[in-house]
Formats: structure tokens, sequence, C-alpha cells
């Protein structure tokens, strides 16, 4: 099993620097994912360690191998692509035994692999067809199977769900899982899509213009994000990121004192973010509750959204249940679970450590 | 759509059709006829009498001995010019398309300066009419000591069908989606066993579309064939039969089954080449 370890990784196209001196380790037989927004550089981190781009300066090594500069066959990896790239004028079998032919397997046991893998994938009965004879779901499964076939050292997926429909893309994000459950190979996915990102990953790799923002497990980014850009990138309705202050080390918003105590050396001016679920509603006037009035309602299934404006242009959004009633323009008040509150330096958009954020009594100091 | 429209539209259709196919059915009719119903009036669509006498003067006539001192007569050349059309057709497409795809293939796969210009020049040079470079060609044919050889014949086929080729692949190869090729390099295969394996299979109804193109055009070609040959053994068919035209007297019968023999292999090749034409491009390797 083979651990990848980046070191100093840039890419420029042009002028355009895509990835900037980017250290990273994956380790052995986990599940990785490079989850960013489009034009994070994700994919060209990819091919970088496909051997599909050479990189301008750093390296890459499997293992003890470096393998930056070896051409992509040599680097005993299987690729999955977006668009799936099955070679159009092969059937089934030739193109899952593709990699096997081009390195010199026997037929015989060529067949027999391609045999195999295909009926883990159950797609036995497709292996005579042209890949224009599949439908989206199927031809996935191809893809899938071209890449498992040559028992790689690594696995390297290029959002490899985002042509199915819904429903198959939850149900493939499940086989996927198990796949790599079963087959222990390390594996690199890249997705802009954090739902499977959070649900399929031991460690989540959020990146943004080139750079890594943080590593962590699933867990640790959603709870733990290092900076504004994770905070606001993780979680679906994103986190708060309202203006706050530090005076005399109290948090306040908008001139309401909270029940929380900024971390020592914290700058005067701070940026609090919380999650919609870690906000609830309260009547106005009670002590550490924010005033404000009702600007948007929606309702998203079991819970409803209610967008409250503490002061212009300034929003809370809290995450609620839908027996919750709420009508537009209603003066309310929000209260932020303390606990749950990050604080984060503007100037540096760095989170301040979350052991230093203290919960007070919730009567001004 | 009415009974009366649909009547009217094949009506139309049945006139074009009849148009555009009289001078093949006249040229097969003549050329079956014997030489004194050709010119017989009312003239006969359906010859009265069957004959192939002057397909046998065309593929036969050179293994004739001619009467001593009565010279040769051009039918006897007939073969001889059907087999120098094979070759320069063959063996420009061959070049061309060759070049073309190659070309096309670099156009479309590596950056490099000025690869966007290249194809719009090519095809602007297509657009200037052969007629304006086939005298400098002659002369630069003359400098390499090539004239009324086949090489300077399939030469100047390749100038005139490379551009047009080189285009057609060029869009050709656009369409063709890089990643299957970087799957196959990733799956182990070497540069020119994805060429070969991978994007040569995709790209086969081009290749057909592009060599059917060329074959044509050198071909029917008359203007190079006129200009640069000379010996009556080297010419091509569309300059050779006009030896069948003498000035005064024009030997119908043969110049018919000559046409009609020359027709031949072109449509034969089209419609074996057709359902190749459409059969099996890429759909569904990308995407849904």
């Amino acid at each position: 099993m083979t651990d990848v370890a980046i070191r100093g990784l840039s890419k420029s196209f042009g002028t355009n620097r895509v990835l900037k001196a980017l250290d990273l380790t994956v380790p052995s037989r986990q599940f990785v994912t490079l989850l960013g927004p489009s034009g994070c550089g994700k994919t060209t981190l990819l091919r970088l360690i496909a051997g599909l781009e050479q990189p301008t300066e750093g390296e890459i090594r499997f293992g003890e191998r470096r393998v930056d500069g070896l051409p992509p066959g040599e680097r005993n990896i299987a690729m999955v692509f977006q668009s799936y790239a099955l070679y159009p004028t092969m059937d089934v079998a030739r193109n899952i035994g593709y990699g096997l032919e081009v390195r010199g397997t026997p037929k015989a046991e060529r067949r027999e692999r391609v045999g195999a893998v295909a009926k883990v994938l159950e797609i036995l009965h497709l292996l005579g067809r042209k890949p224009r004879e599949l439908s989206g779901g199927q031809r996935q499964r191809v893809a899938l199977g071209r890449a498992m076939v040559r028992k790689p050292d690594i696995f390297l997926m290029d959002e490899p769900l985002s042509n199915l429909d819904a429903k198959l893309r939850a149900a493939m994000r499940g086989e996927l899982r198990r796949f790599h459950l079963d087959l222990g190979t390390t594996t690199i996915y890249v997705t802009h899509d954090q739902l499977e990102a959070m649900t399929m990953s031991d460690l989540v790799v959020v990146m943004n213009e080139g750079v890594v923002q943080q590593i962590g497990t699933p867990e640790e980014v959603y709870a733990r994000p290092a900076n504004l850009f994770v905070a606001g990138f993780i979680g679906t309705p994103p986190m708060n990121l309202i203006p706050a202050r530090n005076e005399g080390g109290r948090v306040t918003v908008e001139g309401h004192p909270l029940p929380v105590a900024a971390p020592a050396g914290a700058p005067a001016e701070l940026i609090l973010g919380i999650r919609p679920q870690d906000v609830s509603m309260a009547t106005p006037g009670e002590p550490g509750t924010i005033p404000g009035k009702v600007w948007m309602v929606e309702l998203i299934g079991s819970e409803r959204l209610i967008e409250v404006e503490i002061a212009p242009k300034v929003r809370v959004t809290a995450e609620v249940r839908a027996s919750h009633r709420a009508a537009l323009d209603d003066a309310v008040a929000v209260r932020l679970d303390p606990a749950q509150i990050h604080l984060f330096d503007p100037a540096s958009g760095q989170a301040l450590p979350r052991e230093a954020v203290r919960e007070v009594g919730a009567r001004p100091a | 759509m009415s009974r009366w429209a649909a009547a009217l539209i094949y009506a139309v259709l049945g006139a074009v059709t009849f148009v555009v196919c009289f001078p093949l059915l006249w040229a097969i009719s003549t050329s079956l006829k014997p030489k004194d119903e050709i010119f017989r009036w009312p003239p006969t669509l359906i010859p009265e009498t069957i004959t192939f006498e002057s397909y046998r003067e065309l593929l036969f006539g050179g293994a004739v001995a001619s009467a001593p001192g009565a010279g040769v007569p051009p039918s006897a050349y007939f073969m001889d010019w059907f087999v120098n059309s094979v070759i320069v057709s063959v063996g420009s497409t061959a070049i061309s398309i060759t070049v073309a795809t190659l070309a096309a293939y670099s156009l479309t796969r590596f950056r490099f300066r000025g690869q966007r210009a290249v194809p719009y020049v090519a095809i602007l040079g297509y657009m200037i009419p052969s007629v304006i470079f086939v005298f400098p060609m002659f002369l630069t044919m003359v400098a390499l000591d090539l004239p009324d050889t086949l090489l300077s014949l399939i030469l100047g086929y390749v100038c005139i069908t490379l551009p047009f080729c080189l285009w057609l692949m060029w869009a050709f190869f656009r369409g063709v989606p890089i990643e299957i090729e970087e799957a196959a390099l990733v799956d182990g295969a070497t540069r020119l066993q994805v060429f070969r394996q991978i994007v040569l299979p995709v790209a086969l109804p081009g290749i057909i579309a592009a060599s059917i193109f060329s074959l044509i055009v050198s071909w029917n070609d008359y203007l190079f064939g006129r200009v640069f040959m000379n010996s009556m053994d080297k010419l091509p068919l569309t300059v050779g039969v006009m030896h069948f035209f003498d000035g005064t007297h024009v030997d119908w019968g043969l110049m018919m089954a000559s046409s009609v023999l020359m027709t031949l292999p072109m449509a034969i090749l089209f419609g074996f080449m057709q359902r190749h034409l459409v059969a099996g491009f890429g759909a569904g390797a990308v995407k849904g």
C-alpha cells in the first residue's frame, strides 16, 4: 500500500499560477478528497499526481519512489475521469482490459480478471457492448472497472459522479465507499460537492486559489474551520459570518454584548461565525440576544430557515423546526449558542483558537 | 401534408433526379450502341442492338496489333491511362491523408505559436483557383527535372488536396475528446499506441471522408494532367480520352465507354465507403 507525499508543488500555465508551493501527505489506504470551488487547482493537482501535467516546481513521491517526471503509465495509478473517457470503438470487455493488454498480460488471464471485476460491478452482461450503448450509470461502472482491474497502487478520481442524476449519485457514493473499504487502495478523489467529501472521505483537503486551506477529517473541517474560507465553504446552509468587536475582552455584535470572552490578544475587529443550526429564536430584550427583524423565511423540508436582519445589510440565518412560525418584518431576537461560536481575525482570515473562546456570564461584565 | 402536396413534391424530385441522371444514362446508352445507331434520328435511349465493341477496344485494344504504318490508335493506351490515374490518385491521396492526419492531430493536441492560424491559412490556400498556380508549379517541376512523370502529378495533387484534407481532419480531431487519450496514457499505452489504437479508429470516418474527397479531386483533374504531362503513355485518363477527339471527328462510342469506365471505380468506392462514413463514430464515449 502506498502513501503519497507532495512537497513544494507549484504549477503555472503561462503567467497563471494555479498551484502555489503545495505540501500534502496522503496516508496509505486512506480515501482523501480534494474539495474546493471551480478553479481552485484541485483537478490540476490530481493531473499532476497522474502525470498528465508536469509540475513547474516541487516533487511527488509514491512511497519511497519519486514519480514526477515519470509518464502516467509508469506510475501504476488508475484514474476515473469526469467524462468516463471510455474508448468509443472498443467494447466494454476491451475497455476494461486495455490497460492489461498494453502491458502484455496473457489473453486468458486478461479475460479472467476482466470477468472478475465485471462480476463485482454487476456488468457481466454488458461486456460485449460499445460505450454508446450504455447508460450513464453503466458507463460509470465500466470506467470504475477499468480502474480496478489493474490493481493499481493509487486510485485517482476526478468528479466521477458529477454526470449522474441525484438518485444514482447517492447510490454510487455508497458503492464507491464500499469498494474502497474492500480494496483498501489509497484513493484521491476530486469534487466540488461537499456532501460527497463529507460522506466518503477519511480526510478532506479544502483548497482555494491553489493553496491548501485545511486538511482534516470531515468532522474537523466542519466543526473547526481553520479560516474564513473553510468556514464559509463547508456546511449547508453556510455558516453565518458577521462583523463583531472585542470590547475589553468581551465579544459584541452591533453593540450587543454576547456571553463570550474574546481570547487574549484578539484584535478589536473580529468576524464571528456560527452555523444556522446553532442560532435559536428569542424574544427581544432577553439578555445575551441580538434583536432584529425577520427578513426572509424559507422552508427546507423538516426545517425552516429564518433570516434576521440585525443591522442594515447584516443578517443572521437561524435553522429552526418547520413548525416555528415567523412572518416577514416581525420584531424578533436571535440567540447564538456560545459554545458554537467561531471567531476569526478579519485581517488574516485565520480562526482564533477555539479553546480560547470562553463562555462567560450573560450579563455585561 | 395533403396528397396533392406530396404528389407535387415527388414530381419535382423526380424531375430533378431525371435531369441529374440523364447524362449518365445517355453515356451508358451511347457506349453500348453500334456506331451507326449513335447518330440515328430520332435518337434511341435504349439501344436497339447492344454491342460491347467500344469496351472491348478500350480494355483489350492495347493487345491488338494495329496494321503496320497505321500508327497506334489512342484507344490502345486506355489501360495505361487507367493505371496512371489509379497510381496518381491513390499515391497523392496516401500522402495527403498521412500528412493531413498527423498535422491535424498535432494542431489539436500540442501547443505552439501560430497553432490556431495554420488551418485557416491552409483553407485560404485551398480557395485560390488552381489555374493560378499550375504554371508556377510546372516551372518548379521543370527545375526539379520532374515534368512528364507521374511523380509530378502526385505532388501537384497533394498541393491541391492537402489543405482541405488538413482542414477536415483538424475539424474532426477537435471533436475527439482528449480524455480518452489521457485514459489510455494512464492505462500504460505509449503515445504511438494511443494514436494507433485509440485515436485512429475514432478518426476513421474523418479519414475516409478526406480520402474520398482527395481521390475524387485527383481522379477528376484535367488541368494538371494537361499541363504537366506530355507522353501518350503517361497521361491520366481525363487528358487521355481527349485524344478520341481529333479535331474533325469524335469517336462518341469510345468517349462514352471511357466515361462510364472512369465513373465506375469512384461510384463503387463511394458506395462501399458510404457505410463507414456514418458507422461507429465516437458517440457515447464521453458523457451521456
